[in-house]
C-alpha cells in the first residue's frame, strides 16, 4: 500500500506552469534525440525526429528521460486527398507520420516521438527490440497504413482477415457502407446551417451541447434518444 | 520433442521402468474463439509440449470495428456515443479521456460540479468494473459463489449510474463542457442545477457500504481460499520492466509493483481534492493481480464518498458554440481507467470532426503481454492468466 508521490503536479497550477514544464520536457527530449524540432501545445510534448535516427531516438529518450512506458504506437496519413471525412484546409506534403508515445513510471512525463516517412517508401526500421509491446502496434499500423516495419518478427494482419486488401486506415480507403447508402447522421456533418440561425429540426437532431439542450428536451426527453435515432434510421 | 517421464508416474505405471524417455510430439491446441474464459471472443492457439505452454500466439479481430476510421465520418458530440462501447463494462470511463481533448483544444474550463459528476461516476464505473471481475474470475477457477455477491452488489450500482445517465452500460452522458442534465431534469438552468435524483446522497451511501462489504466478503469466502490460491498464488509472474516495455497498465501494472497511478498525476478530473491510496501488489502474480482490485473497489468507494458529500453547485454545462469546431491542433489525453490507460490522440484541422482519432485502449496492451507470460506455464495457467489481465475484446479490438 503505497502513497501518492510527493510531486503531484494536479492541482498545483492551472495552466502556465503545465505548459512550462511540458516543453522543458519537449526540449529536453529533443535534445537527447537529436530531433529536428519539438513542440509542447495543448499539453503534449512531442518531438520529431529523421527516419534514419528512428530506433536510437526512441531509445534515448526512454533511456535518458526515464521513460519506460510504451503507451502506443501509431501512425497519420496526411493526404490531401481524402475519400471519407473532411479535406484538410491547406496542402500539405504528403507523407505518413508515425508516432510513439511513451511515458514515465513515475510522474506525468510523457514524450511522443515522432517521424515523416514517404508514401512511395513506407518504411522504418522496427521497435520490437526496444519495447516489446510494439510487435502488436506495429502489426496493426502495417496492415491500416500499409507501413512495412523492418525486421520486425511477425508482420502479419492483426485484426483483419489474411484476405482483405486495402490499408482502411488511408484516408484515400473509402468506407464502403457508406458509399452505397449514405449515413443519415451525415445531416449533422455536412448540412449544418449556419452558427446564427440553426433553429428547428438540424438544431435538434444534433446531440445538444450547452444552449440547444432546451430545443432537444422536447423531441425526445429519454436519454437514449440519439442513439435509438441513429440506429433507428440505419435500419 | 523428447521428455523424460516423470519418476513418480513411472513408478506407479511399473516398478521396474523409472528412466524410459518417452516421444511427445509437439500439440498445437485451439482455443477459442467462445469460450467462456476469453471475456468475449478470443483465440488462442497454444502450441504445447505435453501440458508445457511452448508458444500462445492470441488471435484477434473477431470484435473489430473500426471505430477509428468510423470517428473520421463523425461530430465530435457523435463519437460519444461510439467510444462508450470500447470498453462496455466501464462505459462511462471511455467518455471522459475523448472529452478532456476535445476542450483541451477548445480550452473550455468545465464547471467544477460537471467535474466532480465526471469523476463520481467514473468511479462508480470502476466499481462496477472490478465487481465484475470479482465475480467472474473466481468462478474461471472453479468457484461459483463469489459470482452470487459480487453480481447482487454491482446491481446497485449499476442502478446509481442509471439513475444519473439513464443507461446502465451506455450512459452517453458527457457532453463537450460538462454533462447532460440528468433525466427527468428540467429545460431551465434552475430546474437543471437539480440535476443528481432525489435521494442520491442516502442511495449512494447505502450501495458504498455494500460494496465494501462485499469486498469484505471476497476476503473471507476467495482471499484465503486454499484452492483459489493454489491457482493464482506464483502463477504468471509479470515482472515490473516486462510489464512497462509491454504497456502494460492499471491494476495489472500496479500489482506488479509499479505505484503508478494516472489519477494522483495528470490533471483530467479533479482527484487531488480528494484522499484515496494507490493500491500496490508485490510478486505481480495472479493472486497480486486479484487483491490489488478488491483493494481499488475500497479506495474508489472512498472517493465516491468523499465526491459526493463535498459535490460543488453550479452549472452542469459550460458555455460552448452550438456547432462544435475544434481548433487546429494535436493533443493526447489519456485517464486512468478501471482497466488501465484510456487515452485518445486528437488531431484536429479546424473542422466538426476529427482528421485522425487514435485510441488507445488498455486492455489491448494488456493482453499484448500474453505470449510473453505464458511460455513455459502448463494449459491451466492460461486461465488463470486470462481472467487475473480483465480484459474486454472491445476493448482489445475496438
Amino acid at each position: 500500500m503505497t502513497t501518492s508521490p510527493p510531486d503531484d503536479p494536479a492541482g498545483v497550477g492551472e495552466q502556465e506552469p503545465t505548459t512550462d514544464t511540458t516543453a522543458e520536457l519537449a526540449a529536453r527530449a529533443a535534445e537527447s534525440a537529436g530531433a529536428e524540432s519539438w513542440s509542447a501545445d495543448f499539453g503534449s510534448a512531442k518531438i520529431k525526429v529523421s527516419p534514419s535516427s528512428w530506433v536510437e531516438a526512441v531509445r534515448s529518450v526512454r533511456d535518458e528521460l526515464g521513460l519506460p512506458f510504451f503507451s502506443f504506437l501509431s501512425a497519420i496519413d496526411w493526404s490531401n486527398e481524402v475519400a471519407v471525412g473532411e479535406p484538410l484546409e491547406e496542402t500539405v506534403e504528403e507523407r505518413y507520420e508515425v508516432l510513439v508515445r511513451l511515458s514515465s513510471d513515475r510522474t506525468s512525463d510523457g514524450v511522443t516521438v515522432s517521424t515523416n516517412i514517404p508514401k512511395d517508401d513506407a518504411r522504418l526500421p522496427t521497435l520490437v527490440d526496444v519495447f516489446g509491446g510494439a510487435n502488436w502496434h506495429e502489426r496493426e499500423a502495417a496492415e491500416m497504413f500499409g507501413i512495412e516495419f523492418v525486421g520486425h518478427p511477425n508482420l502479419t494482419k492483426l485484426y483483419l482477415t489474411d484476405e482483405f486488401e486495402g490499408y482502411p486506415l488511408r484516408k484515400t480507403f473509402p468506407l464502403l457502407s457508406r458509399e452505397i447508402k449514405p449515413w443519415p447522421g451525415m445531416v449533422d456533418v455536412e448540412d449544418m446551417p449556419s452558427t446564427e440561425n440553426a433553429e428547428g429540426a438540424a438544431a435538434a437532431s444534433v446531440a445538444p451541447p450547452g444552449d440547444v439542450q432546451e430545443q432537444a428536451m422536447p423531441q425526445g426527453d429519454t436519454t437514449k434518444g440519439d442513439e435509438d435515432g441513429v440506429e433507428g434510421a440505419d435500419a | 520433442m523428447s521428455q523424460t517421464i516423470d519418476p513418480m508416474a513411472a513408478a506407479h505405471m511399473s516398478e521396474v521402468a523409472v528412466s524410459v524417455e518417452l516421444q511427445t510430439p509437439g500439440m498445437t491446441l485451439n482455443i477459442g474463439p467462445q469460450h467462456p474464459s476469453t471475456h468475449g471472443v478470443l483465440r488462442l492457439v497454444a502450441d504445447l509440449d505435453g501440458e508445457r505452454i511452448v508458444n500462445v500466439e492470441p488471435v484477434i479481430g473477431y470484435m473489430h470495428r473500426g471505430y477509428e476510421k468510423l470517428s473520421e465520418v463523425r461530430t465530435y458530440p457523435q463519437i460519444t456515443a461510439l467510444v462508450n462501447r470500447i470498453d462496455w463494462v466501464s462505459g462511462f470511463a471511455n467518455e471522459i479521456p475523448l472529452m478532456v481533448a476535445v476542450e483541451r483544444l477548445m480550452e473550455i474550463e468545465v464547471p467544477e460540479r460537471a467535474q466532480a459528476i465526471r469523476l463520481i461516476l467514473t468511479e462508480l464505473a470502476r466499481i462496477s468494473n472490478h465487481l465484475v471481475f470479482l465475480s467472474s474470475y473466481p468462478l474461471e477457477l472453479g468457484a461459483a459463489t463469489p459470482l452470487m455477491h459480487a453480481l447482487r452488489e454491482r446491481e446497485h450500482v449499476l442502478e446509481l449510474i442509471e439513475g444519473v445517465t439513464g443507461g446502465r452500460f451506455h450512459p452517453n452522458f458527457n457532453r463537450i463542457g460538462g454533462v447532460k442534465p440528468a433525466a427527468g431534469g428540467g429545460s431551465t438552468q434552475k430546474k437543471v442545477a437539480q440535476d443528481l435524483p432525489k435521494g442520491f446522497l442516502a442511495e449512494t451511501r447505502a450501495a458504498m457500504d455494500k460494496v465494501v462489504a462485499v469486498c469484505d466478503d471476497m476476503d473471507t469466502l476467495v482471499s484465503g481460499n486454499e484452492i483459489f490460491r493454489a491457482r493464482t498464488v506464483g502463477v504468471a509472474i509479470v515482472p515490473a520492466d516486462k510489464a512497462l516495455a509491454y504497456g502494460v497498465s492499471g491494476p495489472n501494472l500496479r500489482a506488479s509493483g509499479v505505484a503508478f497511478d494516472l489519477r494522483k498525476h495528470e490533471d483530467y478530473l479533479p482527484y487531488d481534492q480528494y484522499e484515496f491510496d494507490v493500491v500496490t501488489g508485490e510478486n505481480g502474480d495472479c493472486f497480486d493481480r486479484y487483491l490489488v482490485r478488491v483493494e481499488e473497489i475500497r479506495q474508489a468507494a472512498r472517493i465516491v464518498m468523499q465526491a459526493i458529500e463535498g459535490i460543488p453547485t453550479g452549472p452542469l454545462q459550460a458555455k460552448v458554440p452550438r456547432v462544435i469546431k475544434v481548433p487546429r491542433g494535436e493533443t493526447y489525453v489519456r485517464a486512468e481507467n478501471p482497466k488501465g490507460e484510456m487515452g485518445y490522440y486528437l488531431v484536429s484541422d479546424g473542422g466538426r470532426i476529427p482528421y485522425r482519432l487514435k485510441i488507445r485502449s488498455a486492455s489491448y496492451s494488456n493482453l499484448s503481454i500474453l505470449p510473453w507470460a505464458l511460455k513455459g506455464l502448463i494449459i491451466p495457467d492460461i486461465i488463470a492468466l486470462l481472467g487475473s489481465l480483465d480484459f474486454v475484446l472491445g476493448d482489445v479490438d475496438r
